[in-house]
């Protein structure tokens, strides 16, 4: 079965897709050096490279062929980096291409329900993340925070946090995938980073956390304790980054 | 008193308050912040209960003795309050590092209601205009202050409340010596009026200055008197209709204070507040009447049902409804179906005839919805279906260890505090 490679920018995977859909066999999609692109004994690789042509026609697939929904779905799934989130597109696609936007109302599908869900998944901890993002003053005044979601969510969250801290510097570091999104002087990049130095805080952010801390400690009713619902909706795995928890 | 020490007496005596909410509004626009039409939730204690906003009092001095109250002016407690420097401040501070949406601020009286007023003005004010603020703000307004401060309240903030507390008059009068019924009613009645105007004038002046743009919304306490649940979803109905308030929270009394003229509760009556709140969503968002789900001769919820299942148990005529058929309205009321999953069922049947296994995939939960339904004239229930038959399966689910105990309450209590305390269905 062929195989077709990208290199993990979103441009690549629609490349990959688009020529994945040219083809009637049967085929695949893999992330180069991810799971799905060991070698097997009948496997055939083909890197696909990143065609702006074929990515935008792709686009046009997706939005014209089927609709601002269909698109907003694929564009999530593939930000879930989940396993097998490829070939779940590649399979919507196809659909899409088939039924146009009446492809979206076939809920009960499998190859729409398995897209749906997981942007369903993207968009949820994406919101979660409006919420659970922590920042620490550095000594130079801009607001650092460290997050590692499941997904990549990253891109969907810099948008909110412009639109609040549009006045301040802040960088929002993804520690799992070692990028970050880099706030400064009202402009907007991506950047790869690891952690390097030490980081220096300001002289009053250790009071502030500690202020925090001592809120939401008290925030609490004794009465109704019930951790397994604070579990639910803080999941202990989000809890690594959070101030108050710390 | 230090900052610390201030910020935990005010933030313990306004706890008991269960708005949480900071959702309603899209404000924006230069300065720091924004509020999110949705609200967002950045973490939850350890009570399950989401934190948005910095939830304070200004202080906890109060010249009223209400029963009930923490802080009442009898109770021995150390007092503290906080400036409208500080206020402003500390959200400030806290809001920049995305710990909180906003401020949620209420108060005691202190010296008057009209000063408790002005100094939270000021401390909204000062929020709003020296630290250029555009995030979430929720004020209290205090019952019994001028009406021009109450007026002004709605210009500050997206979310104005006045908590009634006590759902009637009597109890009010026998709790909350120096406040009535009518002290709580007409300040919500004014500002109902003023963000009914505000939205009149919007049409014609499209400039026109936000008011109050997430409403208003109110908290009733349960359990402290003997009001019946159909009373209070009677209350609720009004307030939704006549003041078009957003939300009614309800909190279960926690008996934080002895007094002779409150119940000797042993806990918070916390599943009863959860039936509550899944009565205030099917008003809100189901498209049911309290007469329908409550009626004199059953004035109260019951506690091993939900009270959408109570209701279908007793309208089993209507049931079980075919899924390729049915009206959304008519979806809606089935149980096990929330407002996501009848939306699906809508718009997956245009695609194509619905099958039973496909309802599970539309997020329908099926071990409740099955006894309801048919999709494509197969049912997949009990065969001759009756009221009891239902509740016993139904109670099976409850008790996966085969005994079947109907009064198994502490089964049931945990599954009411596992689901959300706000009560989605």
């Amino acid at each position: 079965m062929r195989t077709y490679l990208y290199d993990g920018s979103f441009e690549s995977f629609l490349t990959a897709l688009s020529l994945a859909l040219e083809g009637q066999e049967e085929c695949s999609l893999a992330r180069e050096g991810g799971a799905g692109a060991e070698a097997g004994l009948f496997s055939e690789f083909v890197n696909a490279g990143a065609d702006p042509a074929r990515a935008g026609a792709m686009r046009d697939l997706f939005e014209e062929r089927g609709s601002a929904e269909s698109w907003h779905h694929a564009r999530y799934a593939f930000l879930s980096e989940a396993a097998g989130a490829e070939d779940a597109v590649l399979a919507y696609a196809r659909l899409v291409k088939e039924k146009g936007a009446a492809a979206d109302d076939m809920l009960a599908d499998l190859r729409v329900k398995k897209v749906h869900d997981l942007s369903r998944s993207v968009g949820g901890e994406a919101h979660m993340f409006k919420g659970f993002v922590r920042f620490k003053e550095l000594a130079d005044k801009t607001l650092y925070a460290k997050i590692e979601p499941d997904h990549n969510i990253l891109p969907l969250l810099t948008g909110h946090f412009r639109d609040r801290l549009g006045e301040f510097n802040w960088i929002i570091h993804d520690a799992r995938r070692n990028k970050a999104a880099l706030h400064s002087g009202g402009r907007l990049i991506y950047a790869p980073i690891s952690q390097a130095k030490a980081l220096e805080f300001a002289g009053r952010e250790a009071a502030v956390q500690e202020l925090w801390r001592h809120f939401f400690k008290t925030a609490a009713i004794k009465e109704r304790t019930n951790p397994r619902l604070q579990r639910q909706n803080v999941p202990l795995k989000y809890r690594k980054h959070l101030t108050e928890f710390e | 008193m230090d900052l610390q020490r201030k910020l935990e007496i005010l933030a313990d005596s306004a706890k008991y308050d269960a708005s949480c909410a900071s959702s309603g509004s899209s404000r924006g626009g230069r300065g720091t912040g924004a509020a999110h039409q949705s609200g967002v939730c950045h973490s939850w204690t350890a009570d399950g209960r989401c934190v948005s906003l910095l939830k304070i009092l200004m202080t906890n001095e109060c010249v009223y003795d209400c029963a009930y109250c923490v802080n009442r002016r009898s109770n021995d407690a150390p007092r503290a309050v906080l400036t409208p420097d500080e206020i402003a401040g500390l959200t400030f501070e806290f809001y920049k590092r995305n710990y909180i949406e906003g401020l949620f601020l209420s108060s005691g009286i202190t010296v008057s209601p009209d000063r408790t007023m002005e100094l939270m003005l000021e401390a909204v004010r000062k929020l709003r205009e020296t630290f250029r603020f555009n995030g979430y703000v929720h004020m209290k307004v205090i019952p019994g202050a001028d009406q021009a401060l109450i007026d002004q309240a709605g210009l500050w903030a997206d979310r104005v409340s006045v908590n009634i507390e006590l759902p009637s008059d009597k109890s009010l009068r026998l709790l909350a010596p120096g406040k009535t019924k009518d002290t709580v009613l007409r300040p919500m009645n004014r500002l109902a009026q003023r963000i009914a105007a505000h939205k009149d004038e919007v049409r014609t002046i499209k400039s026109s200055p936000a008011y109050a743009p997430a409403g208003q919304s109110t908290q009733l306490i349960i359990g402290a008197t003997p009001e019946t649940d159909r009373e209070i979803m009677k209350l609720s109905e009004a307030l939704y209709g006549k003041m078009a308030l957003k939300r009614v929270y309800y909190s279960a009394f926690v008996p934080v204070m002895k007094d002779n003229r409150l119940p000797a509760l042993r806990e918070p009556p916390l599943l009863r507040e959860h039936r509550l709140y899944q009565a205030d969503w099917l008003l809100r968002f189901y498209g049911f009447t309290a007469d329908e789900l409550l009626d004199e001769s059953h004035p109260a919820l019951d506690l091993n049902f939900d009270p959408k299942t109570v209701w279908a148990l007793n309208n089993l005529d209507k049931f079980p409804l075919e899924v390729n058929k049915a009206s959304y309205e008519e979806i809606l009321r089935v149980p096990g179906v929330g407002v996501t999953s009848a939306k699906r069922i809508i718009r997956a049947r245009r695609a194509g005839p619905l099958q039973l296994d496909d309802l599970k995939k539309l997020g329908v939960v099926m071990k409740r919805a099955v006894y309801f339904v048919t999709a494509g004239g197969k049912y997949g229930g009990i065969k001759k279906e009756t009221e009891d038959a239902i509740k016993v399966k139904l109670l099976e689910h409850k008790n996966p260890n085969g005994q079947l105990d109907l009064f198994g309450e502490k089964e049931l209590v945990k599954e009411g505090l596992e689901a959300t305390v706000t009560g989605q269905l």
